[in-house]
């Protein structure tokens, strides 16, 4: 009991006294107004604008907690969020941050369709069936092995007779929800290999150089659009080619990310540019881990400023263990930060939930996901103390099956008992969501308190900044710009009452 | 204070050597294991030995279902691997093992639609049906009359006539059947949202009610399920109940304390023939939908229970579905004259958090609540967690209510494992088990042991949640004393008779 109270104690609860009747309201609202003052954001102080500010979007927030409430209505994504008035505040809030995003999923997929009309010349496409898509750009046929043959995916489209509907029947490849009916019994590690097919459609499209720099543009617009100025990417570097068949080593991703995104910040100055968190596949040998913590560090020497850190990634269920690397971490432990994932499984007990065990004592920066941490006691006052933040992708928790109601994400108790918390979205366009919007909309309508307002979306936005891998210097510039954002978009909230 | 000093032990120095490195993860993973439910009991030798067996069993199961999961019983619906499940070598262990008390079940579902159907098999039975206003389907009304019943319908029509005219009676028994469980092959088709099953649940009541409260049957009933949670292991129960009022063949009727008094001569005589079984009591446990002049009502008829059936009353509840019904606040006053009563009040029994239904938790505790019924939402509320710890107010977990009452899909993701991990006050029970067709405590049991803790929770953990269940009883201190010394004398039984080559 002791150790509970001491996992907890940061909670200051008043005295055992007697509750007389004519206490018990004031009792009842010390306890209440206590438990929103200790929880995420509960104790930043608003200025008048952002208290009128808050009154609008708590009106709007109430309004549709309630209304569910009373119908009753399960949840759901995706286009019923943009009817909603606090969604629609919420996109244009200043976020801070992404801090957890996949580099495959960083491009909605209209876009992606449109980048299938680029170089339609080069795009061949290997499609022997409705579930099974390959592209290959080349200037020639090219000679990958396909059950069938390789045909310019320009030819396939005119062949349909309706542009409009290929394109349609070409999105299934591109995004994750919309990819099959849902199916109750579809274990986890189904859902997954969906997923990861998904992964292999849109890698293949965007291995080819000049693709992926157009797309690199416009996922850094998009981020933009959704007022998100700094991103983190999780990406093995790929070894991009050129229309002859030429390959780049990987390191040339890296510098073309660079370029693009300073090209970006000359249009777009207030824009704080990216990071890589290099990664390596869970389910690889040691030798690949080595050879991928290498990399880290050539990008660490070559190009620091675009340097945060090491992570696996891959299903945790069907991965190796983090202690199965224990000699390649050790070794890397003094010039590398760890970004790892860390309990994204509803497991107790097992190998991938024991990785969050193996993430802290590596002295990992951040955790992704951590779904699992409060089931660990132990592990919740260290990550408190030590204030290590965890990476919390809800739409992608609830999607990827490990939770089906969002109400039943530990994120609520994590916000609860103020726990280090930035808010991501994984792999925004697989699940069709915005790089950050919907994850912001989502926490704050289902997974938070009803009554937690807009010093908790503050707070996330800040906690995205100050938990970044961005050195001090760049932290205080981007919390500059954030302020001044901020107060423009309260500015405009409250000028324009919606 | 004793996790703190391993943790900074751990991270005095960084991580040196590999074996270092295991030492320090190992220390971890014993600080967290000495919070847990049980963490702390030690096992003897015998006890080792038969939790190697479990265990076996355990890790055998499980760690076949994380390599196929789509075969993992506790991430479905109950109704799809209820009977499954009852195969596995861990529910068969957990079926024999003692586990005290069940602390929160309600009266009208303490046995299952088997039962059931066999008092329709009664004289003087008439049903008929209506059209369900909210659902699809006919509304089964019963009763016991020497004559055509009068209200509700005019179709009345004695069962056994209308069996007998029946051209397929298993065909008829089969539908009939059917108005006395929830189960059915397809829930996630039936129960879409958690208002379907719970208008479904809802009827099953005002179907199973009339039947059971016939004053002949209503004494047989509960003493056929006592036998029935005796035969789970059990030794004592507490029941929720909304003290219904009994009635004649004639239609007339009795007070609510006549059914009170039912219950204690139905228990005497019960202990009579079972003298290893340690008793029952009753919580008076009306409905949460009324305004404030019922509720004078319910606490007067409350203080006569408590006057004159002490020894079988232990205090006082509100029930039904918590987002619908009137919060406790609306209470509050009336509640607070009422503090010569013991609660034992509903509370968080819901996925909102933030909403009035979330804040009954607030005003179970600050009404001094004896324990929580459910308290599903309480890892959203740190504060009211100490409170819990620190007033050592038991929880009253219901799992596989929570899960076919539609608070949570998948029982990993059921706040019981934070529970059991921090080592919180927790009992187990089986909330309505015969409308879901569970057993008493057995299949709770089993979920709580695979389902909703760590893969790594052993024997420490049911012998815990067993001795729980007798701790955090209405028990008085002389009694709960001699109940608990009773089921260490049955543990010790369970122990030492195991065979591990029987499972």
């Amino acid at each position: 009991m002791n150790a509970y109270t001491i996992a907890f104690a940061f909670c200051l609860f008043g005295t055992n006294a007697r509750f007389l009747p004519e206490d018990y309201n004031k009792q009842r609202n010390v306890i209440i107004n206590e438990e929103i003052l200790q929880s995420l954001g509960g104790r930043l102080a608003l200025d008048e604008d952002e208290l009128a500010a808050n009154e609008i979007i708590m009106k709007w927030k109430r309004e549709e907690v309630d209304k569910k409430f009373r119908d009753k209505q399960p949840e759901e994504l995706g286009d019923r969020a943009e009817k909603s008035k606090v969604y629609q505040i919420i996109r244009k809030m200043p976020k801070g941050a992404a801090l957890h995003i996949h580099s495959s999923y960083m491009l909605d997929v209209n876009s992606m369709i449109a980048l299938t009309h680029e170089h339609e010349d080069n795009l061949y496409a290997c499609y022997p069936n409705d579930n099974d898509l390959k592209f290959q750009f080349s200037n020639t046929v090219p000679t990958e092995p396909c059950p069938v043959n390789w045909v310019l995916l320009s030819e396939l489209r005119n062949k349909s007779g309706n542009t409009e509907a290929f394109d349609e029947e070409l999105k299934r490849h591109f995004c994750f929800t919309a990819v099959a009916k849902k199916d109750p019994y579809e274990s986890i590690n189904d859902v997954w290999k969906r997923f990861e097919k998904v992964h292999k459609v849109i890698k293949s499209l965007i291995t080819f150089r000049p693709v992926r720099e157009k797309f690199f543009y416009k996922a850094l617009e998009k981020l933009y659009d959704d007022n998100v100025m700094y991103v983190e990417i999780r990406s093995g570097l790929n070894s991009l080619y050129e229309l002859d068949g030429s390959v780049h080593e990987r390191m040339y991703m890296a510098r073309l990310y660079k370029n693009i995104t300073d090209q970006f910040i000359e249009t777009h100055p207030d824009f704080m540019g990216f990071k890589f968190i290099l990664t390596a596949y869970r389910a690889a040998s040691n030798e690949k881990v080595r050879e991928a913590i290498d990399l880290a560090r050539d990008l660490k020497r070559e190009i620091p400023e675009i340097f945060a850190g090491f992570d696996l990634v891959g299903q945790e269920d069907l991965g190796r263990p983090l202690t199965d690397f224990l000699p390649e971490f050790a070794a890397a432990t003094n010039e590398i930060d760890f970004y790892f994932h860390g309990g994204e499984t509803n497991w107790f007990g097992t190998s991938s939930d024991e990785n969050l065990v193996d993430a802290i004592l590596l002295g990992t920066k951040r955790i992704g996901h951590g779904y699992a941490l409060l089931k660990h006691p132990g592990l919740m006052s260290i990550v408190k103390q030590r204030d290590i933040p965890i990476e919390v992708n809800v739409v992608s928790n609830s999607v990827l099956s490990l939770v089906h109601d969002v109400r039943n994400h530990p994120l609520a108790s994590y916000l609860a008992l103020d726990m280090p918390v930035v808010l991501s979205s994984d792999d925004p366009s697989a699940f069709r969501t915005d790089p950050l919007s919907h994850d912001f909309y989502l926490a704050f309508v289902s997974v938070a308190s009803r009554h937690y307002d807009l010093r908790l979306l503050k707070t996330l936005a800040l906690n995205s900044i100050k938990y970044s891998a961005l050195d001090d210097k760049s932290k205080d510039k981007m919390n500059t710009v954030f302020n001044e954002n901020w107060s423009r978009f309260i500015k405009k909230m409250i000028t324009t009452c919606d | 204070m004793r996790l703190l000093i391993v943790l900074s032990i751990i991270f005095a120095h960084g991580a040196c050597d590999i074996a270092d490195y295991y030492a320090k993860r190992a220390k971890l993973a014993e600080a967290e294991n000495l919070l847990t439910v049980g963490g702390n009991y030690p096992l003897d030798h015998k006890e080792t030995i038969v939790n190697r067996c479990l265990m076996q069993h355990k890790y055998r199961e499980l760690d076949y279902a994380f390599d196929n999961p789509q075969y993992f019983n506790c991430s479905h619906h109950f109704f799809v691997y209820k009977n499954k499940m009852r195969e596995s070598k861990v529910y068969k262990i957990i079926k024999n093992m003692p586990k005290g008390a069940a602390l929160h079940v309600h009266d009208m579902a303490l046995l299952g639609p088997d039962y059931v159907m066999n008092l329709t098999y009664m004289d003087n039975l008439y049903f008929c049906f209506k059209p369900d206003p909210v659902l699809s389907g006919n509304h089964l009304f019963l009763q016991f009359a020497n004559q055509l019943p009068n209200k509700t319908c005019d179709t009345w029509q004695l069962i056994s006539d209308a069996r007998r005219d029946a051209k397929n009676v298993t065909e008829f028994d089969f539908n009939l059947r059917k108005h006395f469980t929830l189960v059915v092959d397809d829930p996630d088709t039936a129960y879409p949202a958690i208002t379907d099953t719970w208008d479904a649940f809802m009827n099953y009541f005002t179907t199973i009610i009339p039947l059971v409260t016939y004053r002949p049957v209503w004494e047989q009933y509960f003493y056929d399920a006592l036998k029935k949670y005796r035969e789970d292991n059990l030794m004592y129960i507490e029941v929720r109940s909304v003290l219904p009022n009994l009635y004649e063949l004639d239609g007339s009727t009795y007070d609510q304390i006549v059914t009170a008094k039912s219950y204690k001569k139905v228990l005497s005589r019960f202990i009579k023939d079972y003298p290893d079984f340690e008793g029952a009591k009753i919580i008076f446990a009306p409905s949460r939908y009324v305004g404030n002049a019922e509720l004078d009502a319910y606490i007067e008829t409350a203080r006569s229970l408590k006057n004159q059936v002490p020894e079988i009353f232990a205090g006082f509840d509100l029930v039904g579905q918590e987002d619908k019904g009137k919060p406790l606040i609306d209470f509050v006053p009336k509640l607070l004259q009422a503090n010569d009563l013991n609660f034992f009040f509903h509370a968080g029994e819901t996925d909102w958090y933030g909403t009035q239904t979330d804040g009954n938790l607030y005003d179970a505790i600050l009404l001094g609540t004896k324990r929580i019924g459910h308290a599903y939402a309480l890892t959203k509320h740190p504060l009211l967690m100490k409170e819990v710890v620190e007033k050592d107010i038991g929880l009253e977990i219901n799992l596989i209510s929570n899960s076919v009452l539609s608070l949570v899909k998948d029982l990993r993701n059921h706040p019981l494992n934070t529970y059991v991990a921090n080592g919180m006050p927790v009992v187990l029970s089986s909330d309505d088990p015969g409308a879901w067709e569970a057993e008493p405590a057995s299949d709770d049991f089993y979920v709580a042991f695979v389902g909703a803790s760590s893969r790594l929770s052993d024997l420490s953990l049911l012998k815990a949640l067993g001795e729980n269940s007798l701790k955090y009883s209405a028990l008085e201190p002389t009694r709960k004393a001699a109940a608990l010394r009773k089921l260490n004398f049955q543990w010790k039984r369970f122990i030492d008779n195991f065979d591990c080559s029987k499972y």
